[in-house]
Parts: C-alpha cells; structure tokens; sequence
C-alpha cells in the first residue's frame, strides 16, 4: 500500500545518481525485493512509470527479482530458508520462527529490503 | 519498450556503464528507528508499539492501559491516524498527554513521524509512551518505530484465518492481543486456534485473550509487556 512512497525514494535516489554521474539516459535499473516486504512489484512499476514521467529518466526500465528471506538460529547457527509448518486442517503451511533444524529460534538475517542493486546508464 | 533499450545499448556501445548501487531504500527509516530507540533509552522511556486493523481494538486497549498503569507511570500516547481526533479526545479524558500524528494519506506510521512527535513532550516527564498506529496490519510491520516491544490486536470479528493469512505480522510481535473475546461465539471463531496459529509462528509471542468493553484480560496484557 506504501508501494508509492517507496517507489519515490527509489526514483530520487536514481535520479541523483544519473544526474551525479551526468548520464544521458537511464536504461536500466535493478531492483531487488525482498519477500519479508509487502510491496507488490507490479505496483512498484506503476508508480516507477508514473513518477519518471516527464524527467530524464522516463522510458527507463525498472527490473524487479525477488529475493529469498533468510534467517539465523541462534542456537545452532543454521542459516537458511524459513521452515514451514502445515495446518493439517486447511491445507496451508505457515513460516516459523522455529529453526528447521534444531528447537532453537530464528532471527531473520534478510528478507525485510528492498535494494537498488545496478543502474545501468549511458555517460 | 525493452527492445528499444536493447537497441541502444548496442548503438552506444561503450558509453553504457553499470552503476553498481546496492542501496537499501527502507534502511532510511530503519536508522532513524535506531535513533528513536537510543533517545527513548537515554531517557528511561519504555515504548511500545501498538499496531493492528481498523476497529481491532487499539484505543481501546490503550485506554484500558492508560486507566490500570497511570497510578506507576507518567504516560504519553502517540495516536497516529489519517485525519480525526476522535481517539485522541477520547484517551485525553484519563488526563495523559496525547500527540496526534497526522499520517495523511500514509498507511502506516514512520520513524521520522515519530521523532517529530517526540520533540514536542518533555521526555523527561514521561516514563512510558503507548503508540497508537494507523489502522492497518499490513504497512506498519514494515515501519519499526524504535519501541521496545510491539503489540498486534486482532479481533475475532476480523475472522479465524488472520493469522494463517499473514503470518510474517507476527513474526516481529512481543505480544499478540486477542480481542472482542465476548463476540468469538457469535463469530464461531476458535480464539485457541488463532492462538496456536501464533504460537506456531512465532513460539515466543505471549498471547493474550481480552475483552477491552470490559477490561478483561488488560492487566495480562500489562504482564505480559513486563509493565
Ligand atoms: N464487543 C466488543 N467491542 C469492542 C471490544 N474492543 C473494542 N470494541 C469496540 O470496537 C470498536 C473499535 O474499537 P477501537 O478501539 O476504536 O479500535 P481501533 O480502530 O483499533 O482503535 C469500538 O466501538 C469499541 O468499543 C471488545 O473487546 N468487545
Ligand atoms: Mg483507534
Ligand atoms: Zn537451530
């Protein structure tokens, strides 16, 4: 819901560092989104259309991957994927902060970003 | 749009160049939260953070903890919201200091918010601070304040898969309040459940079943806050 006022910040901070380096164009940027967020990468997009309109950055693309949570025990030192438990009942699995490999607890490590990784300009 | 970029990457051949970046855009908020947290230590301040949907029952609950803890604490509320002072009006009775925070069309408060509002209490007057978020229980997980401990009220009028549906909101809860309890019968919804569901989640949230028409269950919520 907050994908518009991430995306602002996203598109500053590009067009800081394009108008820093004097690019001519903006071709790419990469971004990477870490799946412990709640912004949905379709409407990341659409606010990144929306708000390089009119600027020397519109056109550019916006790619988007996804990346992984990965959390710490703190009792074994496992480091990894969450672990799931199933609701017998319903059919789902849930993450949990239980360590998949001992009884200890997690800590999450990533997964709460969302990171501008490369821009790719032309000079 | 894609192949258009392509082409140009080729006609401008060696003027094109990978700014690696790596910048984290959420980290912002995530420092200032820090700082927000140091203040409050440097001040003996306990803050918590109370977070949960529309009509969950967060000033509700504040209010109940405002009346059981004023007698031990010099109390603050911060009550962030989109525009209304209802809330605000209503906490103001029990004669603690409450600071408004006008989100505007924000869904969750932040932690520059929350520095601002800190600059208009004397910190040294208070000693606990109860922070009402904007009613949502999605955004503000995203948001770390700088509290201490976070509170997330669900209420079993919201339905018995809140926790199943979002489980990553109670990852990062100290405790996690289950509210309306005198209407799980009328919704058949299994208040155990959605507490196993949470314990399942996050083994070391403490849950807390409340009824906060009728103060029942406040003064656990108290305990299990340490306060
Ligand atoms: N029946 C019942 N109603 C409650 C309870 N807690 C809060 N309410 C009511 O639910 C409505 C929303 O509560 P409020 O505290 O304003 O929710 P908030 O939006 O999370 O701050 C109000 O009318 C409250 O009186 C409860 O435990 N039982
Ligand atoms: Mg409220
Ligand atoms: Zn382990």
């Amino acid at each position: 819901m907050h994908e518009g006022a991430i995306t602002r910040q996203i598109v500053d901070s590009v067009l800081k560092e394009a108008s820093n380096r004097k690019a001519k164009k903006v071709i790419e940027v990469d971004l990477l989104i870490g799946s412990l967020t709640f912004l949905n990468p379709e409407q990341v997009k659409f606010w990144y259309e929306i708000l390089t309109k009119d600027t020397f950055i519109e056109g550019s693309k916006l790619s988007i991957r996804g990346s992984e949570a990965v959390v710490r025990c703190t009792k074994c030192n496992y480091e990894g994927s969450f672990k799931y438990v199933d609701d017998p009942a319903l059919h789902v699995s849930m993450p949990t902060m239980q360590c998949p490999k001992c009884e200890g607890m997690v800590e999450i490590v990533s997964g709460k970003d969302c990171i501008i990784k490369s821009i790719r300009m032309s000079i | 749009m894609s192949k258009v970029s392509e082409n140009i990457v080729k006609a401008e051949e060696g003027e094109v160049f990978d700014i690696e970046l790596e910048k984290d855009v959420l980290e912002a908020n995530r420092k200032l939260a820090e700082k927000n947290r140091e203040l409050l230590k440097d001040k003996a301040i306990t803050a918590i953070d109370v977070m949960g949907s529309i009509g969950a029952g967060k000033t509700s609950l504040i209010a109940n903890l405002v009346q059981l803890l004023r007698k031990n604490y010099r109390i603050a509320v911060f009550k962030g919201d989109l525009t209304t002072t209802i809330d605000a009006e209503i906490i103001k009775r029990y004669g603690v200091e409450v600071v408004a925070i006008n989100t505007g069309k924000e869904c969750h408060l932040d932690s520059n918010l929350v520095m601002k509002a800190l600059q208009k209490l004397n910190l040294d007057a208070i000693d606990l601070l109860l922070i009402e978020n904007v009613g949502n229980l999605i955004c503000p997980a995203e948001f770390p304040l700088g509290s201490d401990r976070r509170v997330v009220v669900v209420s079993v009028t919201e339905g018995p898969y809140m926790v199943i549906k979002h489980p990553f909101i109670f990852m990062d809860a100290d405790v996690v309040v289950i509210n309306k309890a005198d209407l799980a019968k009328a919704m058949q919804v299994d208040m155990h459940k959605l507490k196993n569901d949470v314990k399942k989640v996050n083994p070391e949230a403490k849950v807390v079943f409340t009824n906060c028409r009728s103060g029942e269950g406040v003064s656990a919520v108290s305990k299990a806050l340490d306060l």
